[in-house]
């Protein structure tokens, strides 16, 4: 069944159909709830709630964008309430305990991972505390990959506003780091 | 070639998107700049660090389990409903309250007005001046000045005055 069928079926309440759907765009979606939460829980939770909303919503998708752009626009909002309400309670969270720990590298020391994990860990919390836009438009690029049109059309920005936003944002990100992109060694030094 | 220039493109690079001209241009700048050749090494480390080494899958049974969170969100949907209807009905009553308020308000019966004066004398055919005569036509002058008293106190209520 193509999803042109599958989507018309689906607005008309068929709940299997959508289920089709759902396999078929839940990595995705999961992905970029991963990307946003670096939680495996949380981002479970948060791409069931998407598709939720986007079954309930369903009825007013006109097909002006594709069905996975529409998915991915209602996806990157809910991810937005997500980390409002989830700012006070990271800004609690140690850069120890933020995310899931990373595959180690195969020739790399117990300690080199140790230490790299770490880093990673810094990098993230510096992203976590970017201005909501940059973090958005940085975790759909630099996390999830999406193209500079994709992103575009998720957004509604024209690509050069993409990319003039993007700039600004790994420029912020890296003065962000300055102070510990300096320091050789240690745990946090990069 | 400036930084300011050769940083542009060094981020334009981290997307791969210069061409190889302007590649070779940034490259040409960064041999000859160290502040900017430790600028894209900063880029670069950053850039593979917030990358994640792998994107976990969904937990197993995703599908069944968003199915049966859709059966349960449909179960409750009448109770969603009664609640939408029940909305209604409140916004309805209350908008029939005003409505029937109002209408109260604009067409309630009008309480007689009290007559003046000029008009009981001239609707009602009442003599201001019998009142006048009938003290003046008493005989005792002690009956006449307490006719008087009693008039003067100005109860509009004859029957309730003083009569001799």
């Amino acid at each position: 069944m193509d999803e042109k069928e599958l989507i018309q079926r689906s607005q008309s309440g068929d709940g299997e159909a959508f289920g089709v759907l759902v396999e078929r765009y839940k990595g995705k979606v999961f992905s970029l709830a991963y990307g946003f939460s670096r939680d495996r829980t949380a981002a479970d939770d948060l791409a069931q709630e998407v598709f939720i909303k986007a079954f309930y919503s369903l009825p007013r998708f006109k097909a002006e964008s594709g069905f996975g752009t529409w998915l991915y626009r209602i996806a990157v909002n809910h991810a937005k309430d997500f980390l409002r309400k989830n700012r006070r309670r990271q800004k609690d969270v140690s850069i120890q305990d933020v995310g899931e720990p990373a595959l180690a590298a195969p020739n790399a020391s117990p300690e080199e991972n140790r230490i790299e994990e770490g880093r990673r860990n810094v990098v993230r919390e510096a992203l976590a505390r970017l201005p909501e836009k940059y973090r958005v438009i940085l975790t759909l690029r630099d996390i999830d990959g999406l193209s500079y049109e994709d992103i575009s059309g998720i957004l509604k920005l024209s690509p050069g506003t993409v990319d003039s936003r993007l700039h600004r944002a790994r420029r912020k990100l890296r003065e962000t780091l300055a102070g510990r992109l300096g320091r050789q060694g240690g745990d946090d030094g990069l | 070639m400036d930084c300011k220039k050769a940083e542009w493109l060094l981020l334009q690079s981290l997307d791969e998107r210069p061409g190889p001209e302007e590649a070779a241009l940034l490259n040409g700048h960064l041999e000859g700049c160290p502040s900017c050749r430790r600028k894209a090494e900063e880029y670069r480390t950053i850039a593979r660090l917030v990358r994640p080494q792998t994107v976990p899958e969904p937990l197993p049974y995703f599908r069944e389990r968003f199915l049966a969170r859709l059966r349960e969100n449909e179960k409750s949907s009448p109770a969603l409903a009664w609640v939408k209807w029940a909305h209604g009905a409140v916004a309805l009553s209350l908008a029939a309250f005003l409505f029937f308020g109002a209408g109260i308000l604009l067409f309630q019966p009008q309480e007689p007005r009290e007559l003046s004066r000029t008009e009981r004398f001239v609707l009602q055919d009442e003599n201001p001046l019998g009142e006048a005569g009938n003290i003046l036509d008493q005989k005792k002058a002690e009956d006449r000045n307490m006719m008087l008293i009693f008039a003067s106190v100005g109860d509009p209520e004859v029957s309730r005055r003083y009569r001799p």
